[in-house]
């Protein structure tokens, strides 16, 4: 039988030929995208790949992503929903607010929430956060991976808004969509220091680590308000 | 101080105590609307850290945490449904039966194929082809069917191919359906897009037709992006493969993209080709512009266009001298 081990709440390791980062499937039965789905005692794990999720790498490059069952959370780029639906089985009796701005990607999104009610798909730019401050709480976590030239700004701009003031930050930072010339560990410094200093009091960097070998040119952050 | 949220207005005072509340009916729909009408407003947000949850809870919209939840998440999955299916703008619904479009044609042709290479074993002399082909496979089967009135009977009786056994023939009659179902479908297709035409370019159908039309916004992109571009890039599209080899390697500009179709400029004289082909992507720009910008039908365009091309054809009559044409420009036409 595989063996389970708990990493951090809702989020395990289950062996099975080999070691695989795994959430409980919250949805029975059903696979999202290609993930495995694994029964080990009346319970369904689903594994979680880290290649296909900035969030995946940073709980094995030892992130604390500080999520439990009841937390709420602000996902800023969810894209089709592949990560979400990982948050989703972890914070189960929470929310995931899923903020996302293409249409076409919005659609698988929709799709994925119709059958988790964790999940509230918001069609919006997370750019301009009064544009959904009318649905959103305050949150314990803000996840973004939206792979913007602007994303610090973009972060601060929603946590001042909808970060708790114990809540955390945790950024996916892509080298390249910000200077597609420049050595990535520049541009990396030079988007810690905007964090740092965006705002009164601003943000203290608790963990900044890239995120290889399971993302090229890609730094994750951790961060909570001053 | 006022509030606006997903579920009514608040009004509250300075600490953020609720006095007042004007909440709306739990219709999932009117909700939805109601939260997609506040995206754009400039005031009365919920000020910074809010608690809407709370807030719901304590004027008494929702019960209980799991009730606004329930809610919430119908009403933000109905509003997400509303703008991913107005995203669909009429334009791209048009590219998406072009690209159909293109994709039933390759396989009926290549399903066309097989059929004619199948059946001709056993009727080689019926010359038919494509849709007819298969209308009267599906009609007969073996050519032993042929009724005598059909004008191929007597070269079915005399054929040379060989006899086709019951179960080639279920065979063949089904794979022949299903060709003639595609024919169909194609047919529907066709009539989708002239009529979608119509509505949404009907000057860039006039002057281009229907299908030439939905193929130059299908290749722009959008008919805000063909509207956008100059005449002179709406006279190349979709001929970039010999676009790239001018840029690369100086072959001579092509004239003609995908307008190269269109009536006034395939049956222009060659010495013509390239000046006709101007005239009609100036005004396929003009028509696309009016059709983005104001959408009112002007039927005096192919007039022009019309007259454009007559005089180009009255001051052109007869071909020129082919001295200075350099040699370059004969050899690439040759070689291609
Ligand atoms: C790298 S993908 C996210 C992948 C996703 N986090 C996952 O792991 O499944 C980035 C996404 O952010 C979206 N995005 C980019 N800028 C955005 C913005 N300003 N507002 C909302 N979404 C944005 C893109 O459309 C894209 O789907």
């Amino acid at each position: 039988m595989p063996e389970v081990k708990k990493l951090s709440d809702g989020i395990f390791e289950v062996v099975k030929d080999k070691k695989q980062l795994a959430t409980k499937n919250l949805d029975p039965g059903k696979a999202v995208y290609r993930e495995k789905l694994i029964p080990v005692q009346g319970t369904e794990y689903r594994t979680w790949d880290p290649r296909r999720s900035k969030l995946g790498a940073m709980v094995l490059k030892k992130f604390n992503i500080n999520l439990k069952e009841n937390s709420k959370v602000l996902y800023l780029g969810a894209a089709s929903g592949t990560t979400v639906s990982h948050v989703s089985d972890i914070v189960s009796e929470g929310a995931v607010y899923a903020v996302e701005f293409a249409p076409r990607s919005m659609r698988d999104l929709i799709r994925l929430a119709s059958r988790r009610k964790n999940i509230h798909p918001i069609l919006a730019d997370a750019g301009k956060p009064d544009s959904y401050s009318h649905l959103v709480e305050p949150v314990d976590l803000i996840f973004q991976d939206v792979a913007q030239p602007n994303q610090a700004e973009i972060a601060t701009r929603n946590a001042i808004r909808f970060l708790k003031r114990d809540g955390y930050l945790l950024l996916s930072i892509k080298a390249r969509s910000i200077d597609t010339a420049a050595n990535p560990k520049e541009v990396f410094k030079a988007e810690v220091k905007k964090l740092e200093q965006a705002f009164e009091p601003g943000f203290e960097i608790l963990n900044a680590k890239d995120l290889k070998p399971y993302h090229e040119d890609h730094l994750g952050v951790l961060a909570k308000l001053r | 101080m006022k509030i606006n949220t997903w579920f009514g207005t608040l009004e509250t005072d300075r600490v953020g105590e609720i006095l007042e509340s004007k909440l709306f009916s739990k219709d999932i729909r009117k909700l939805a609307l109601h939260s997609l009408s506040l995206r754009e407003s400039r005031s009365n947000l919920p000020p910074e850290g809010f608690d809407l949850k709370a807030a719901a809870i304590k004027c008494g919209f929702a019960e209980s945490p799991a009730e606004y939840y329930f809610l919430l998440h119908e009403v933000t999955l109905e509003a997400a449904k509303l703008q991913v299916s107005s995203a669909i703008t009429p334009d791209q619904r048009i590219i998406q039966a072009v690209e159909a479009l293109d994709d039933i044609n390759e396989t009926t042709n290549a399903l066309s194929e097989r059929l004619s290479e199948w059946y001709g074993g056993y009727f080689p002399e019926s010359e038919l082809g494509g849709e007819d082909l298969a209308l009267f496979i599906v009609k007969y089967g073996s050519r032993e069917n042929v009724s005598s009135e059909d004008p191929l009977y007597l070269k079915a009786r005399n054929s040379m191919g060989a006899k086709l056994e019951p179960a080639d023939e279920a065979l063949l009659k089904g794979f022949a359906e299903s060709v003639l179902s595609l024919y169909e479908r194609r047919q529907q297709i066709e009539a989708y897009i002239e009529n979608s035409m119509e509505q949404v370019a009907p000057n860039l159908k006039h002057i281009a037709g229907p299908m030439l039309g939905a193929r130059l916004i299908s290749l722009a992109g959008s008919l805000e992006k063909l509207a956008e571009f100059p005449s002179s890039t709406i006279q190349v599209i979709g001929a970039s493969k010999a676009l790239f080899k001018h840029l690369r390697a100086r072959a001579p500009s092509p004239k003609h993209g995908i307008i190269y179709s269109h009536p006034l400029v395939n049956t222009a004289p060659w010495w013509l080709r390239g000046k006709v082909a101007r005239a009609v992507a100036s005004k396929l720009s003009l028509a696309a512009r009016i059709d983005f910008y104001s959408g009112e039908k002007d039927p005096s365009l192919m007039e022009k266009l019309e007259a454009k091309v007559l005089q180009i054809r009255t001051l052109n009559p007869r071909p020129p001298q082919k001295k200075q044409e350099s040699g370059v420009k004969l050899k690439k036409r040759r070689r291609k």
